[in-house]
C-alpha cells in the first residue's frame, strides 16, 4: 500500500478515482440535494412563474393524516415482513453454514440466493398468477386437502407480504450465512467439549455471534419494505395503497413534485435514523 | 441423521420451494394454451410466437439489453478504476469516499429514482435513454467497485513488486501480473452490472419517457393494465436470462463459496 | 572495489525514522547478511536499495550507477520474497522467464536462459508446472531462479528461507550458498535468525534503530562485538557484574567498561581451576541434556550464566550445586559500558 506523497501519485489518484464519484455526484448526491431543495418550493418552477419557497409541503405532512397513517402503515408492513424474513431466513442460513457441507452446501447456497438477483418485478408478477382466485394455490390445495376451499389471496395485505418476503427473504439468508460461515467450527467443538447442548451453542454462541449479519440482512429488508410501491400495487390492489404509492403517484400521476419530495425526505429521513440506530452492531460485523 | 438435521433439511427445501415455485408455475403457465390459466395444462408456445410478433416488446427487450450492455462497459471500467485506486493508495478521506459507496445501495430506489427524475429534469438532461443509463450506471457502481475490491484484497502485492524488481514497468506490471488476477472479479463485478441494469425496474419506471421505456417498466404497465400471456412468455425469458447471468456471476466472484 | 554502497541514507516515515545515516559498502561477489530485531530497519534498507522506497537522504550506488532517484524496475536487482511471490497465473518457465521478456531478449533466448535457471536450482524437469503444483522447497527454488536469471547487479533476499521448516530450511541455506558461489553475484539477506546470518554470510551487518551498530565479518563480529547489543545480539553473553570482577585477568581497564563471556567458552567444574584462567564461582540451577551437547544454567553473582558444552566434557557435579565456571582471558568480551 503506497502512501500518497508525490504529486504524480495524486494525479493518479485522481484519475482513477475521479469519473467514479464524479458519476455518483452527479446521479445520487446532487439528485438527492436537488429533492431537498424542491420539497421546499411551493411550485415546479416550470409550471408556475410565481413559485417560492415554503415549508407548505412539510406541514401537509403534519395536516393531513392520511400521509402519517400510511407512513404507519408502512413501517408496520416493513416490520411484519422483516420479522418473517428472519424466523424463516435464520434456521435456513444455519442449516446451510453449519450442517450441510462441501459442494452440496455451495450449489445449495447458490440455488438460494439466484432468485434474488432475478428481475423482482416478474417475480412478483409471478405470484399473482399463483394467489389469485381459482388460480394454481387455490388449486393445489384443493387437489391435495380432502375439503374445499375457497381462497383467494390476491389483493390482500396477506398478498403483499408473501410477495414481499419472497423477494426480500435472500438478503437474510446471505447475510446471515457469511457470518455463521465466518464463525470457527472449533469453537462449536470447543463448546462441546465442555457440554454445551444444541440448543446451549445456539443461544450463547452462533446466535450472539452472527448477531451483526443478522442485523445487517434486517436492514436491508426493511429499508427497501418501507419504500415499496411496485409490489403493492400489483399483489395489494385496493388493499395496496401504502407510503410508497403515494410518493409515486405525486410523480407520475398527480404531478405534485415538491410534495412527493417532501413525502421522499421523510421517508429518507426515517430510513436514515434506522440506519444509524442499526449502525453501532453492524460497525462490529466488519470488524 | 439427527432428527435436527433431518428438520434442518426439510426446511430447507421448504423454502427453495417457496422460492421456485411461483416461477416455474409461471414459466409453465407460459407454455399454457389457455389466456385465462385454465387447467388441464395443455401445451402451446403461441404466446412466445405472440410476443415475437409484438412489436412494442420486442424494441423494449432490444432496449433493454443495449442500455444493459452500456451500464456494463461504463460502470465496470469506471468502477475498476475506483476499486484499484481505494485498493493501492492510503490518503485521507479514503474511509469517508468507501463509506459513499453505500448510500446508492442503502437508500430506497423509490427515493434515488424520484430525486434522479427531480434533478435531470432540472438540469435539462429530461427523461428517456440517456437518463436511464446515468442512473443506471450509478446503481451499478457501488457493486462493481465492492466485487473487485473484494477480489483485489487477497492479491498479494509482493507480486507486483517481484514484476518490478524483475525490471517491469507499470504498465506490463498491470497488463501482466495485476490484472489477471482480478480479471475474475472485474467479470462478476460486470456481470452484477448487468443484472442490476436488466433487472432494475424502479428507477428505469422514473426516468423513462412513455413509449421508450425499457422491458420491465413496459411490464409493470402491462400488468396494471391487466396482464396477457404474451406477458408471462417475456417475463419467463427475463429471469432465465438473469438468473443464468448472476450464475455465472456467483461462479466468477466466489462469494460466500469456500472453494 | 564494493559493487554496491549506501552513503548516508536517512529514511523517514511519517515520525518514525526507519533509515538513521546510513552508510555501508558491499563486496562484489559478497554474500551480507543484514540482522536485526524487527524494527530495526533492515528490511527497510533492502528495500531501499531495491528501490521500493526513495532516500530522504544519502545515495545508493548500485555497479557504477547512483540509483537513488531511479525506480525499481530500472535498477537492475533480482530479488526473492519472503512468501515468493511467483505469479499463480503463470507457469514456472514462464515465471522465471519474466524479467527476460521485460527486456525482451527474444523468445528462443528467454527459453534458453529459463531452461538454464532452472537447471541451476535443478528443476529443468518442472517448467510446465504451476507454482501451485509444487512444494515449499520447489517453489523457493523457482524463486531463486526467477531472481538470478537476468543476471542482475546484486540479489537482494528478504527472508527467504522464513517459511521453510526447519530441515528443508537447512538444505536450502547449503544450496543457496551454493548457487551464490556457482553465479558469484553479490548477494545482500535480510534475516532475523543469526545462526543462518552465521552460516551462510561472508559478512554481516548488525542493525538496530535504523543504524548499523556493527558490519565485519561473522567470527569478528562475534568474538569482537562492539558494544552490549551487538554481544548480546549475535550469540549470547554472559555478563560479569562489578563485583565478580576482582582477582580476574581482563584484556582492558575495567572502568568505563563491561566484560562478558561466551557459553562456549566455559568450562565447569567442582573443583577451582587451574591458575592462569579466569574462574568465577555459581550455583548450578539446571542442566539440560540435549544429544551432542548440554547446557548448563548456573546463577553467578546474581546473573544468570549459561554454559554450553559437549555432554561427555561435562564432569559429575556436586549435589548441592556449587561449581566453578573457567575460561581463558583472552576469550573475555569487552565493550564499552
Amino acid at each position: 500500500m503506497a502512501e500518497v506523497i508525490h504529486a504524480q501519485d495524486r494525479r493518479r489518484l485522481l484519475t482513477l478515482l475521479g469519473p467514479a464519484y464524479l458519476w455518483l455526484t452527479l446521479a445520487v448526491f446532487l439528485p438527492l440535494s436537488a429533492m431537498l431543495f424542491f420539497s421546499f418550493l411551493s411550485d415546479m418552477p416550470g409550471d408556475a412563474p410565481d413559485w417560492g419557497v415554503t415549508l407548505g409541503n412539510y406541514t401537509q405532512f403534519l395536516e393531513n393524516p392520511t400521509y402519517a397513517t400510511l407512513l404507519w402503515k408502512s413501517l408496520k408492513l416493513g416490520v411484519t415482513v422483516t420479522l418473517f424474513c428472519i424466523v424463516i431466513g435464520y434456521p435456513c442460513a444455519l442449516v446451510l453454514a453449519k450442517s450441510i457441507k462441501g459442494r452440496a452446501r455451495e450449489a445449495l447456497f447458490l440455488m438460494v440466493i439466484l432468485p434474488f438477483w432475478s428481475n423482482s418485478l416478474v417475480r412478483i408478477f409471478s405470484w399473482a398468477i399463483v394467489l389469485r382466485g381459482n388460480g394454481v394455490l387455490e388449486r393445489t390445495l384443493n387437489w391435495i386437502l380432502p375439503f374445499d376451499i375457497r381462497l383467494n389471496l390476491m389483493f390482500t395485505t396477506e398478498a403483499v407480504v408473501i410477495g414481499l418476503v419472497h423477494s426480500y427473504l435472500p438478503y437474510v439468508i446471505l447475510t446471515s450465512y457469511l457470518a455463521l460461515q465466518a464463525i470457527d467450527d472449533d469453537l462449536i467443538d470447543a463448546a462441546r467439549s465442555m457440554g454445551a447442548s444444541k440448543l446451549t451453542i445456539l443461544n450463547r454462541l452462533l446466535l450472539p455471534l452472527s448477531l451483526p449479519g443478522l442485523l445487517a440482512g434486517a436492514v436491508l429488508v426493511f429499508v427497501p419494505v418501507v419504500g415499496s410501491f411496485m409490489e403493492p400495487r400489483i399483489l395489494g390492489g385496493r388493499m395496496g395503497t401504502y407510503y410508497g404509492t403515494v410518493i409515486e403517484d405525486q410523480f407520475v400521476a398527480v404531478y405534485n413534485w415538491p410534495l412527493g419530495a417532501a413525502l421522499s425526505f421523510i421517508l429518507l429521513a426515517v430510513v436514515l435514523v434506522i440506519l444509524g440506530a442499526a449502525s453501532p452492531v453492524l460497525r462490529r460485523a466488519r470488524t | 441423521m439427527s432428527p435436527i438435521a433431518l428438520l434442518g433439511r426439510i426446511w430447507l427445501v421448504l423454502i427453495l420451494i417457496f422460492l421456485y415455485a411461483p416461477i416455474l408455475v409461471m414459466a409453465a403457465m407460459s407454455f399454457n394454451a389457455s389466456p385465462f390459466y385454465q387447467l388441464p395444462f395443455e401445451y402451446s408456445s403461441k404466446w412466445y410466437s405472440d410476443m415475437a410478433g409484438n412489436e412494442q416488446i420486442v424494441t423494449a427487450a432490444i432496449r433493454s439489453v443495449l442500455i444493459a450492455c452500456a451500464v456494463t462497459a461504463i460502470a465496470t471500467a469506471v468502477g475498476t478504476a475506483a476499486s484499484v485506486a481505494l485498493f493501492r493508495y492510503e490518503f485521507r478521506g479514503k474511509r469517508l469516499l468507501q463509506a459513499l459507496l453505500f448510500p446508492p445501495i442503502a437508500i430506497p430506489w423509490l427515493i434515488t429514482g424520484t430525486a434522479m427524475l427531480v434533478f435531470f429534469f432540472t438540469i435539462g438532461i429530461g427523461r428517456g435513454t440517456p437518463a436511464v443509463i446515468i442512473g443506471h450506471v450509478a446503481l451499478a457502481l457501488p457493486y462493481v467497485i465492492v466485487t473487485v475490491t473484494a477480489r483485489l484484497s487477497s492479491f498479494d502485492v509482493t507480486l507486483e513488486e517481484a514484476a518490478r524488481s524483475m525490471g517491469a514497468g507499470a504498465w506490463t506490471v498491470l497488463r501482466r501480473v495485476t490484472l489477471p488476477w482480478i480479471a475474475p472479479g472485474i467479470v462478476a463485478g460486470a456481470l452484477f452490472a448487468f443484472a442490476v441494469s436488466f433487472d432494475q425496474f424502479v428507477v428505469s419506471y422514473f426516468l423513462s419517457k412513455p413509449g421508450d421505456s425499457t422491458l420491465p417498466v413496459l411490464i409493470y404497465t402491462a400488468i396494471r393494465k391487466g396482464f396477457t400471456p404474451e406477458i408471462n412468455a417475456i417475463s419467463t425469458i427475463i429471469i432465465a436470462v438473469s438468473m443464468a447471468v448472476m450464475f455465472l456471476a456467483a461462479r466468477y466472484s466466489k462469494f460466500g463459496g469456500d472453494r | 572495489m564494493s559493487q554496491v554502497e549506501v552513503r548516508n541514507v536517512t529514511k523517514r516515515f511519517g515520525r518514525t525514522v526507519a533509515l538513521d545515516d546510513v552508510s555501508i559498502a558491499f563486496e562484489d561477489g559478497g554474500f551480507f547478511a543484514l540482522l536485526g530485531p524487527s524494527g530495526s530497519g533492515k528490511t527497510t534498507l533492502l528495500r531501499t536499495i531495491a528501490g521500493f522506497h526513495f532516500p530522504d537522504s544519502g545515495s545508493i550506488r548500485i555497479g557504477e550507477r547512483n540509483v537513488e532517484k531511479v525506480p525499481v524496475e530500472k535498477r537492475d536487482i533480482g530479488m526473492m520474497f519472503q512468501n515468493y511471490a511467483l505469479f499463480p497465473n503463470m507457469s514456472v518457465a514462464e515465471n522465471v522467464g519474466f524479467g527476460l521478456r521485460v527486456r525482451k531478449v527474444g523468445s528462443a533466448e528467454e527459453t534458453r536462459r529459463a531452461r538454464e535457471a532452472l537447471e541451476l536450482v535443478q528443476l529443468g524437469h518442472l517448467g510446465d508446472r504451476r507454482p501451485s503444483q509444487l512444494s515449499g522447497g520447489q517453489r523457493q527454488r523457482v524463486a531463486l531462479a526467477r531472481a538470478i536469471v537476468t543476471n542482475p547487479k546484486v540479489l537482494l533476499l528478504d527472508e527467504p528461507l522464513s517459511a521453510l521448516d526447519k530441515t528443508l530450511r537447512v538444505d536450502m541455506q547449503i544450496e543457496l550458498k551454493r548457487i551464490q558461489r556457482e553465479v558469484g553475484i553479490t548477494t545482500i539477506f535480510v534475516t532475523h535468525d543469526q545462526e543462518e546470518a552465521l552460516t551462510l554470510s561472508d559478512r554481516i551487518g548488525i542493525l538496530r534503530d535504523g543504524r548499523i551498530v556493527q558490519a565485519g565479518p561473522p567470527r569478528e563480529v562475534y568474538n569482537r562485538p562492539v558494544d552490549a547489543f551487538a554481544a548480546g545480539f549475535l550469540g549470547e553473553a554472559n555478563w560479569l557484574s562489578e563485583g565478580a570482577l576482582a582477582g580476574l585477568t581482563l584484556p582492558a581497564d575495567p572502568s568505563g567498561r563491561r566484560f562478558a563471556t561466551r557459553p562456549e567458552a566455559l568450562a565447569i567444574s567442582a573443583a577451582a581451576p587451574a591458575p592462569g584462567m579466569n574462574a568465577v564461582r555459581g550455583q548450578l540451577v539446571q542442566r539440560v541434556f540435549a544429544g551432542a551437547m548440554a547446557t548448563c544454567l548456573v546463577e553467578v553473582d546474581g546473573q544468570p550464566w549459561k554454559l554450553i558444552a559437549r555432554d561427555r566434557d561435562i564432569p559429575e557435579l556436586p549435589g548441592d550445586g556449587a561449581v566453578w565456571l573457567a575460561w581463558a582471558p583472552q576469550d573475555t568480551l569487552v565493550v564499552p559500558a
